[in-house]
């Protein structure tokens, strides 16, 4: 019985990862060639593969990467899938990957494709495409947006940004990242989206309950030496703290969310009240 | 008895012999007054701090740096510069380089108390190049205090057009120390950095895991005059391991984490090292390794670890080549194991098992008497094989 136990759960493993496993090969475009193996690696042997960046992948909640080496003459691209627990996830990674000073592409989620490298997430899907060249300013772009129309076709999965990026003010917004663990460097807010404006910065976090999010909320407040109550949503307070300057801080149901690092506590409200009326 | 002691017999001995103070360089401690947490005004703690010589650089360095690889705020790096430490490490590949720009930007004004490495993974001399002048625009500045080149495993992954554009660039002042990092074949590699005379450090993955040849390794490199730098001191973390994996308990709990800091701060050899801090707890946990050492229940915390993860992981230190009288490729099996057993990932470990040769898929280790593959590490080799067998067959 055990066995059979044992037997069956292997199988719904084995199906499983068949499932987020990716056929990978090196037919985007004429005249390349796979030049090795499909490689795959997980939790275990990813620092083998990606050293100390292996933790940046394992944060967001990493599941399993294929890769494949392919070769056309002297060019070399190596192409990396990553299946992440979520696409949240995954859009998690294109978000801390991505360069700031790009615009992002409609490819999945989002993606950005330049001269010698390509990333994108669509679904639980993170992709990243490598051109290996010997002068690094040669311009691969048409192999590379090759590359990636023939993995956008293969990859199945959601293609629209997480919601909660729409809460955010575009106005003066620089980037917006999802944080895996510790937003605003306290490991009290787990998990987030926060937005890097001109000045300052606006969070958001979701908690499983709104009677877990309170609670951290009151921790959170507690935390912050001569916290004063705000009125925002459910509940809320502004402080003044040394590294996040003026903070305002409120919860919305299962939300936990304000804005940081603005010159003032009142300043950091207004804003968190705009914020506060974009999260449903 | 044998010439290497295993690591619980290692830690026992240094336990009751009370290892040495620091030899390489003088250790010097200074109190900082500091908050109990960021945001708070409440009466201060202090903190101590501890500095060794990095090897020939003569930069003073803080045993405990910092990783900066998942740091989750620019403001954890700013405030960890605010209360001394002062090592920071990052990498051109870490998040695309938009590490070194989290980095640049909260060392800003701090730039001249700090020393800064960054290292490449080029594949040749002219993106090396390239590489280093994005760093020092990502990182703003004009200098790099110590360049690595990143993730070299043997000798010839450190090619030497690779080491002149470094001496180069030390030569021009735009990086003032170079070296290598690594973490695989590094009792090969440390020796032959030795040898070659050019490099001022290394960064090498040091933890109370490794096999004792390890210590020997990092002894004679730090001997010959190489500042050496440990990352992956906490032998993996915690994100490795899934949620349900016992050894994800052990190692979130009991001190584990700050004991296994503490253990490589122990080492004589090791000037600074860089574990990940990815949050304000976690800084102000690390920097208390500085003032307390490793203490008997440390000691008991890592063997139970070793303990606890002996019997089912393979360390990887090939020693077992071989051994089986019937010819297994014990360490690749047991890989296979770890990827079922460990991570979920059924289907992957049975792909590689059926990519053994057909004589080895038909090896059951039942059939034997007695088994001849003795583990130094404790692993129970008989019975994971036959776990495999009778999972993947």
């Amino acid at each position: 019985m055990k066995k059979a136990a044992v037997l069956l759960l292997s199988v719904l493993l084995a199906a499983g990862v068949a499932r987020a496993q990716v056929a990978l090969d090196c037919h985007f475009a004429p005249g390349w060639e796979p030049s090795g193996p499909v490689r795959q690696y997980t939790a275990e042997n990813l620092y083998d593969y990606k050293d100390g960046g292996a933790d940046g992948y394992l944060i967001y909640g990493f599941a399993h990467m294929s890769t494949i080496d392919c070769k056309s003459n002297a060019d070399t691209l190596t192409i990396d899938v990553s299946v992440m627990n979520d696409a949240d996830a995954a859009y998690g990674l294109f978000t801390a990957n991505r360069d700031p000073k790009m615009p992002i592409a409609k490819i999945g989620m989002g993606g950005q494709i330049q001269s010698q490298s390509a990333i994108f997430a669509k679904g639980k899907y993170y992709v990243e495409i490598v051109e290996n060249a010997d002068n690094p300013e040669a311009d691969h772009t048409t192999v590379l947006k090759a590359c990636v129309a023939m993995m956008q076709q293969r990859l199945q999965g959601r293609e629209t940004a997480p919601e909660a990026l729409k809460w955010f003010s575009h106005d003066n917004l620089d980037t917006v990242k999802l944080i895996p663990e510790s937003v605003l460097g306290l490991k009290l807010l787990k998990r987030g989206y926060v937005a890097k404006y001109k000045q300052g910065q606006a969070f958001v976090v979701l908690e499983a309950s709104p009677e877990s999010a309170a609670e951290v909320f009151k921790k959170l407040r507690e935390h912050f030496d001569g916290a004063s109550p705000a009125q925002i949503a459910d509940e809320a307070f502004q402080a003044k703290a040394p590294y996040l300057d003026g903070i305002c801080v409120f919860r919305k149901g299962r939300f936990l969310a304000g804005y940081a690092n603005l010159p003032d506590a009142p300043q950091a409200c207004a804003m968190a009240a705009n914020l506060a009326v974009r999260i449903p | 008895m044998s010439s290497h002691p295993s690591r619980r017999e290692f830690l026992s001995t240094s336990l009751s012999a009370g290892l040495a103070l620091p030899v390489l360089g003088a250790t010097s401690a200074m109190a900082l007054e500091t908050h109990s947490g960021p945001q708070s005004a409440k009466p201060a703690a202090p903190v101590k701090l501890d500095y060794r010589t990095l090897g020939r650089t003569g930069l003073k360095v803080t045993t405990v740096g910092m990783g900066c690889m998942i740091t989750s705020d620019p403001s954890v790096i700013t405030r960890a510069a605010d209360l001394g430490i002062n090592y920071f490490d990052t990498a051109r590949g870490y998040s695309h380089g938009n590490n070194e720009r989290m980095v640049g930007s909260a060392l800003g004004a701090r730039r001249k108390q700090v020393i800064i490495s960054t290292k490449s993974h080029a594949p040749n001399k002219e993106e090396l190049q390239k590489h280093l002048e994005t760093s020092l625009r990502e990182l703003n500045t004009d200098y790099i205090d110590i360049w690595y080149l990143h993730a070299r495993n043997s000798p010839d992954e450190v090619p030497d057009d690779q080491i002149e554009v470094q001496l180069k660039a030390k030569k021009e002042g735009k990086v003032r120390f170079i070296g290598v990092s690594t973490h695989g074949g590094q009792q090969q590699l440390l020796p032959w950095m030795v040898k070659k005379g050019v490099f001022d450090v290394v960064l090498a993955a040091y933890n109370f895991t490794m096999d004792t040849s390890m210590d020997q390794a990092v002894e004679a490199a730090a001997k010959s005059g190489m500042g050496v730098v440990a990352m992956k001191v906490m032998a993996g973390g915690s994100h490795r391991l899934k949620p349900g994996d016992p050894n994800l308990k052990r190692l979130t709990q009991e001190g584990a984490m700050l004991a296994a800091l503490k253990w490589v701060i122990k080492k004589p050899g090791i000037s600074t090292t860089i574990p990940s801090i990815t949050d304000m707890d976690q800084l102000d946990e690390n920097l208390t390794a500085m003032s307390n050492p490793l203490t008997a229940s440390d000691e008991k915390i890592l063997t139970a670890h070793l303990d606890a993860i002996r019997p089912l992981y393979c360390r990887m230190c090939s020693k077992c080549d071989g051994a089986c009288q019937k010819g297994l490729p014990v360490a690749d099996v047991l890989r296979f194991l770890t990827y079922a057993d460990g991570y979920g990932q059924f289907a992957l470990g049975r792909e590689r098992f059926l990519e053994l040769s057909a004589q080895h898929q038909t090896i059951r280790c039942g059939d034997c008497s007695a088994c001849t593959v003795n583990c130094p590490h404790g692993v129970h080799v008989s019975d994971r094989m036959a776990r495999a067998q009778e999972l993947f067959a």
